[in-house]
């Protein structure tokens, strides 16, 4: 059995937002309450959230950026950049604890302390661009995760795999001129779904060329063509990158009852992706792997999936 | 609408005069497969186009791997060689519409755009038209595509404008197209949101149906089952 770290903290429920919004605390709850009711709760190390240090968070985004989310959040808006960010006035703070409880996590797994680690937080992060709130995202959680592993560990080359059922923009955009990290992500073909990137063609630019890789998938798709995608885009880009470091972007919202996109993955499915993620990792990774939540929205699966998701981390 | 808004202006052109070769390394330099001739007041002359040089000239020396003695014997030849003058252009005040209907027709993959006394404007090639079709369709912003099959009736239109307003979500565009049971019609909104469940649930509720994603169409009408 692994020793694996379980970042969860009561402050990542104050983020409101508001009536009718998918994204909101009772997720979180869902799935901590999975992995209770598993009894898997002895197994695991248990991280507090804490506070970013700024100096991480404007290694990814920029000054202006975090003043405006800082002030737009304290005086009392409702939301940030778009409707679609809804916020309140613990929505920075709970960005912050987010990053800071990521950031801790990384720490534990660089330090030895622990093997692998599975971080619950809110808000999620891969939408959110370098200067622009999106698609319920503020800070970029897996970006900045990123840079802290090259710069506080000096590690050279991050893997980051993304099952968020939307395309991960933001981490996309921010890493897309880097050879020292991998995007690689899986998510219902942009032609159909939110936020219209992720194509194919999509690959990477200058110095980065080739360094970013995307999965398409159709409509109505579920294991089968996730598991030919990984064996024809993910493992032949890894077999050449070699990442030291895997992040792994967990969206629970490609399961086929997640009403936010037409992909149809099973519960077994998401299980054998972990799976395949915890395979990378140690073949190349020497285990060390962090997965970070964006989205997932269905509260009925949501505690299944979060129990499942530890079971793979703990090897059990 | 109007072509003017959407050609280019910056056009590179050459004379008559102006050597094969040389005119074939502008289009490289440049990426451009159209170049207008002009006389010395910009009237138009004519057009060259990658392939009416390609066809000019041998596989290796279009390809720029020739040797020297090959590049001579076909330095004589002049854009006036090959050129075409008999022309299709268009005006400024042509809308995208006509240039769509017409390049269809035509089978061309560019216009020049002339004034009324000839002289070149601009030109007006299939790739400014996809950038007027990426823009109308909004595709450059965020956001989540539905099709919903509505009634052709009057107000239908507006009740789903209605229900995507109550839920605060804005449009990128909305395409309609035809479908292919009677009275019945595809409308296709790009909201610009992630946030899209409750304004299906409420379609739902209010009776119109919603296409099933792989049955999506926007050029030929899906078949009658």
């Amino acid at each position: 059995m692994n020793k694996t770290g379980f970042l969860y903290d009561l402050r990542y429920l104050l983020h409101d937002t508001g009536p009718y919004h998918p994204e909101m605390a009772e997720r979180l709850q869902a799935i901590y309450k999975g992995i209770e009711d598993a009894q898997l709760l002895p197994h695991l190390v248990r991280i507090s959230a804490q506070r970013a240090d700024l100096k991480w968070i404007r290694e990814v985004h920029s000054d202006p950026y975090i003043r405006r989310f800082e002030e737009v959040c304290y005086s009392g808006n409702r939301f940030l950049d778009h409707q679609d960010n809804q916020m309140c006035v613990d929505t920075y703070d709970t960005a912050l604890l987010a990053v800071g409880g990521v950031l801790e996590t990384v720490r534990q797994v660089m330090n030895g302390d622990i093997d692998n680690a599975f971080c619950a937080v809110r808000p999620p992060g891969h939408h959110a661009e370098r200067d622009q709130a999106m698609g319920f995202c503020y800070f970029n959680n897996v970006a900045i995760a990123t840079r802290y592993l090259q710069k506080e560990w000096g590690i050279e080359r991050v893997g980051i795999v993304d099952f968020d059922v939307h395309h991960g923009n933001g981490t996309q955009h921010i890493f897309e001129h880097d050879d020292t990290v991998f995007y690689y992500s899986i998510h219902e073909h942009p032609s159909f779904a939110y936020p219209g990137t992720g194509r194919e063609f999509e690959q990477g630019q200058g110095a980065g060329y080739g360094f970013t890789k995307n999965s398409p998938v159709l409509p109505g798709q579920s294991d089968d063509v996730y598991q030919s995608f990984f064996e024809s885009d993910l493992f032949p880009s890894f077999e050449k990158f070699k990442p030291q470091v895997l992040l792994v972007s967990i969206g629970f919202d490609a399961h086929a009852e997640d009403d936010m996109a037409d992909i149809n993955v099973t519960t077994e499915g998401y299980t054998r992706m972990m799976q395949t993620a915890m395979r990378l990792a140690v073949q190349y990774c020497d285990g060390r792997l962090i997965s970070i939540l964006e989205g997932g929205y269905c509260l009925e699966r949501l505690p299944e999936l979060g129990a499942n998701h530890v079971r793979v981390l703990l090897d059990i | 609408m109007f072509v003017s808004r959407s050609m280019s202006r910056k056009v590179a052109t050459v004379d008559k005069e102006t050597g094969l070769l040389e005119a074939w390394n502008m289009m490289r330099k440049h990426q451009i497969r159209h170049l207008p001739v002009v006389d010395d007041d910009n009237h138009l002359l004519g057009m060259v186009t990658d392939r009416d040089i390609r066809s000019a000239l041998p596989y290796d020396l279009a390809k720029g791997g020739a040797d020297p003695q090959k590049v001579e014997q076909y330095a004589h030849l002049k854009v006036s060689d090959v050129m075409t003058t008999n022309l299709l252009t268009i005006s400024p005040i042509h809308t995208l519409q006509d240039a769509i209907l017409l390049i269809e027709q035509k089978k061309v993959g560019a216009f020049p755009v002339v004034d009324k006394s000839n002289k070149l404007v601009g030109i007006l090639s299939v790739r400014d038209l996809l950038r007027a079709f990426i823009n109308v369709l909004g595709i450059g912003e965020p956001g989540t595509l539905l099709c919903i099959i509505a009634e052709e009736k009057v107000g239908q239109m507006k009740k789903i404008v209605d229900i995507v307003t109550e839920q605060n979500i804005s449009l990128g565009s909305v395409l309609v197209a035809r479908y292919w049971e009677e009275n019945k019609r595809a409308v296709f909104p790009y909201l610009l949101s992630n946030n899209v469940a409750r304004v299906k649930k409420r379609l739902k509720e209010e009776g119109f149906r919603l296409l099933e994603p792989m049955d999506w169409y926007i050029d030929q009408l899906p078949e009658q089952p």
